[in-house]
């Protein structure tokens, strides 16, 4: 086996894991494990429209945000 | 018709007729009607759907106005602004019982406009609620959590409760990326250790190595941040602590295996750094994880004093804050509410809850011209009085403040741990050193006198000296949490190992708290029923006896109803049935109305009358809890002076110090007689456990070294002791005694078992025998060892 693909292997790999655990640490500083009676309901009962909810809360705070940074 | 039917918002039955009938749909009340619209027009009726059968509270209406929410004086407080410009407040939602509920709420403040977030805990009902002023006023968000049924009121998030919570998410993000690195790390180790076994090529040897370097150095920098700043901190204050041994071993270690993994030649040792840096860490999260900090504890007590008082203010009645109160303002206090001030009543009367003072569970009855006194709670009082101090002097305040100093002096016993780091960390300092110097001294190349030296902190490196204490107490901990004895910090365990002192207050500790009758005197026939009528309508404990006795030795068929009751503070009870006059009360209640009853007893009387005749006299007793004797012979063979304080009089104390076999007693004690008490004993040199239940006990539990609590006693007391009993039992007290004495003798074994681990291979790396193996094993098998003998103990206590 080439050497090349050994580091190959190893970089994709750690990579891989590493995007996973920068995921996992968003989602501590989210707050999205605070709450864990939250969180194991969000897992078993959220669907598309708790999704919308929260994409909707993110456009009103962005909404806010501008209109706050230049008013009219 | 008796048909029961459920009310379609709150869930809750009635009968059909008092129902209000509202399309196929009925109601219990206009409330439930009104929110039950209110979520239909708002299209959120699927909540009935995700509330399932879960009764609700019906929603009332008498709130106070929602104005005063946008009042300056309450933004001062409780509003803060976050770095985005927005407003933020913290709540309590009143009413959560399901998850649907927090749905409910999160998605009514969602669609109002100008609420960015609002985020409730299902598991303590508190709400982050971030909104722009400039859309929405915060009355407006309330009065919408009200309109939905429920209630919110706001509370202090307090900066220390912020920063342990901030503390631990810090400590799981660094655990997180540790975790993840040293078990990758872990991967790669075994290809470099069945390498060096089998052959490996020095190509490959280098790749791994790179690919090792790159995980283990966040390890290093993010994760053992904590160590570097830890090791900083001792530098500053000149002490060779823990961190500083981790710090110089992780990264010399570190420095090293870079210098490897460039000279391609010999062991890089990237795995040891991020393992000790793992492990240690853990072992550092486990004693952050069981601190509790004296301002969370005072916390908790001023978040039961309110922000704001009324006071007539030129005839009208207006909420002032506390510190703007002056002595000679007049200030109201309505039934239920708590008072804040020392004063002098002006006008009204009522009864007050006295017991946070005096431990006297009895209402007080308070008149005009009377004075009352901060901390004291109105029962059923409605008067406006004048305050004679401000809220700074209040007999609250100093209380307060008291309790504040004795929590700040509580005598910290240095943790063992802690003290044999400092030693252990300086000794293998100076001894990796000596190796070095030696080895290059007696010529040897450079590098390998700088390996045999890092090999001694590397083999030195305190993995399990610091699991060491941790893992035990965790032992111990939850020991006590499956026998309901909580500790709330685990350095406790330790200080209570070293007691000698046991101090128990009497009443709720000792007795069982409630007089129960032990024996009646029937001078004449009467009704029982009537009797025990009369005594319901009294909550004293006394009545309640007496009711309780009356329940179990008669049969009462016919419920006897009188037609006036008139409860006359600290005597008894009058009342009135077909021209007769019934009492039931104590001897000065006889005085009153001019009756003589030459009874005398040591116990306490209560006596029936029947027109101005004793009917009856029971005899009541506090007794004591049940093996109460044999559990304090046993706590006193360990060695342990058990000595006992009560507010009651010399009579009653002797008895129960009798029947519980404790020769040492002190009578009439008022709270701070038994804190002074406690410091007399601190004074002389002993360490002290108080025992407690009450308001009363609070300064002296606070000055112990150790202060436990009855699960049945005071919420403020449980606050401030440090150990709980849930079952409030005496077994459980001598179960607390036995669990920290094992688990103090568990932290010294494991102590005992890492020290000795290091004599052995230290000087087998000091004279320079430590192949990779022998530092990866030794370096899992002593923590191993440590666990499994914390674990060894723990299943010798399950078996028993």
């Amino acid at each position: 086996m080439d050497n090349w693909v050994i580091a190959m292997m190893l970089g994709a790999s750690i990579f891989l894991g590493a995007v996973a655990l920068f995921a996992f640490l968003w989602a501590i500083k989210n707050g999205q494990f605070d709450d864990e009676e939250k969180f194991l309901n969000a897992a078993k009962f959220d669907g598309e429209e708790e999704l919308n909810d929260a994409a909707a809360q993110e456009r009103k705070r962005k909404e806010l945000q501008r209109k706050r940074t230049m008013p009219e | 018709m008796s048909e029961k039917i459920k009310c379609s918002h709150c869930h809750l039955e009635f009968n059909k007729s008092v129902m209000i009938e509202d399309g196929e749909h009925y109601f219990c009340c206009n409330g439930c009607q009104g929110v039950f619209h209110l979520l239909s027009d708002q299209g959120l009726e699927s909540f009935y759907k995700k509330a399932g059968d879960v009764k609700l509270t019906p929603p009332t209406k008498q709130y106070e106005d929602s104005s005063n929410f946008n009042a300056p004086a309450f933004y001062d407080r409780f509003v803060k602004t976050n770095k985005e410009g927005f407003n933020e407040v913290s709540l309590i939602i009143e009413g959560i019982h399901c998850s649907a509920c927090v749905w409910l709420n999160e998605k009514a403040l969602h669609k109002m406009d100008g609420v960015i977030e609002a985020n409730i805990n299902f598991t303590n009902n508190k709400a982050t609620i971030v909104w722009a002023d400039d859309v929405v006023k915060l009355s407006q968000i309330i009065d919408m959590i009200r309109a939905i049924g429920y209630n919110a009121y706001p509370y202090d998030a307090s900066i220390q409760e912020a920063h342990a919570n901030k503390e631990r998410k810090e400590y799981y993000l660094r655990m997180a990326v540790a975790l993840f690195a040293t078990m990758n790390i872990m991967w790669i180790a075994v290809a470099q250790y069945a390498g060096y076994f089998t052959g490996i090529t020095q190509d490959v040897k280098t790749i791994l190595n790179i690919a090792e370097w790159t995980l283990a150095t966040p390890v290093l920098f993010y994760s053992g941040w904590v160590f570097f700043r830890g090791a900083y901190y001792g530098m500053k204050n000149k002490v060779v602590n823990m961190d500083l041994l981790v710090a110089t071993g992780a990264t010399s270690t570190y420095l090293y295996s870079i210098y490897i993994t460039f000279a391609q030649a010999g062991e890089a040792y990237f795995d040891s750094v991020s393992m000790i840096v793992t492990f240690v860490l853990i072992g550092k999260f486990l004693e952050v994880l069981s601190k509790k900090s004296v301002a969370d504890t005072l916390d908790v007590i001023s978040k039961q004093i309110p922000s704001e008082v009324n006071v007539v203010q030129e005839g009208k009645v207006v909420s002032v804050k506390l510190s703007e109160v002056r002595s000679g303002d007049v200030v109201v206090v309505s039934s239920g509410e708590k008072v804040l001030f020392d004063g002098e009543i002006l006008q009204g009367g009522g009864s007050f809850d006295e017991s946070n003072l005096t431990g006297e569970s009895d209402p007080i009855y308070k008149g005009v011209g009377d004075t009352i006194i901060s901390g004291t709670t109105s029962i059923d009082a409605d008067v406006r009085f004048r305050a004679t101090k401000d809220f700074a002097h209040s007999t609250l305040a100093t209380l307060v403040n008291l309790l504040e100093s004795a929590l700040n002096k509580k005598p910290k016993i240095e943790q063992m741990a802690n003290r044999l780091s400092e030693h252990f960390s300086s000794v293998i300092l100076a001894l990796a050193f000596v190796t070095f110097a030696l080895w290059w001294l007696w010529p040897h190349s450079f590098e390998t006198a700088f390996m045999v030296g890092i090999s001694v902190i590397i083999i030195a490196c305190p993995c399990a000296l610091a699991l060491a204490t941790p893992v035990a107490t965790l032992v111990g901990l939850s020991l006590g949490a499956s026998r309901g004895i909580l500790f709330k910090e685990a350095a406790q365990l330790e200080t209570m190992a070293t007691i000698d002192t046991l101090v128990l207050d009497k009443t709720g500790t000792i007795t069982i708290g409630k007089p129960e009758v032990v024996q009646m005197h029937s001078l004449k026939s009467f009704d029982p029923a009537l009797l025990y009528a009369l005594v319901q309508s009294s909550k004293h404990p006394v009545a309640r006896g007496v009711g309780a006795y009356i329940k179990e030795h008669y049969e009462i068929d016919a419920h006897e109803d009188f037609e006036s009751y008139k409860q006359i503070p600290a005597c008894g009870i009058e009342a009135q049935k077909g021209g007769k006059t019934f009492l039931g009360g104590n001897a000065k209640l006889l005085g009153m109305y001019a009756i003589s009853g030459d009874f005398s007893s040591e116990n306490t009387l209560f006596y029936f009358v029947e027109e101005k005749e004793i009917v009856a006299i029971f005899e009541l007793q506090d007794g004591i809890k049940p093996h109460a004797k044999e559990i304090i012979a046993n706590i006193a063979k360990r060695g342990i002076e058990v000595v006992m304080l009560t507010g009651d009089n010399a009579k009653s104390a002797q008895r129960i110090a009798h029947e519980a076999g404790i020769e040492n007693y002190r009578y009439e004690q008022t709270p701070e007689n038994k804190a002074a008490f406690v410091e007399e004993l601190h004074a002389k040199g002993k360490k002290v456990v108080m025992v407690g239940d009450g308001v009363n006990d609070i300064l002296a539990l606070a000055n112990a070294d150790i202060g436990i609590v009855m699960g049945s006693g005071s919420d403020i007391a449980i606050e401030v002791s440090d150990v709980v009993l849930m079952d409030s039992s005496l077994k459980s007290l001598e179960d607390a005694f036995k669990i920290s004495r094992t688990t103090f003798g568990l932290v010294k074994q494991n102590l005992g078992i890492s020290l000795v681990y290091n004599a052995i291979t230290i000087p087998l790396a000091m004279a320079g025998y430590v192949i990779p193996l022998v530092a990866a094993i030794s370096m899992s098998v002593s923590s191993l060892l440590v666990v499994g003998n914390s674990m060894r103990i723990r299943l010798q206590w399950k078996k028993n």
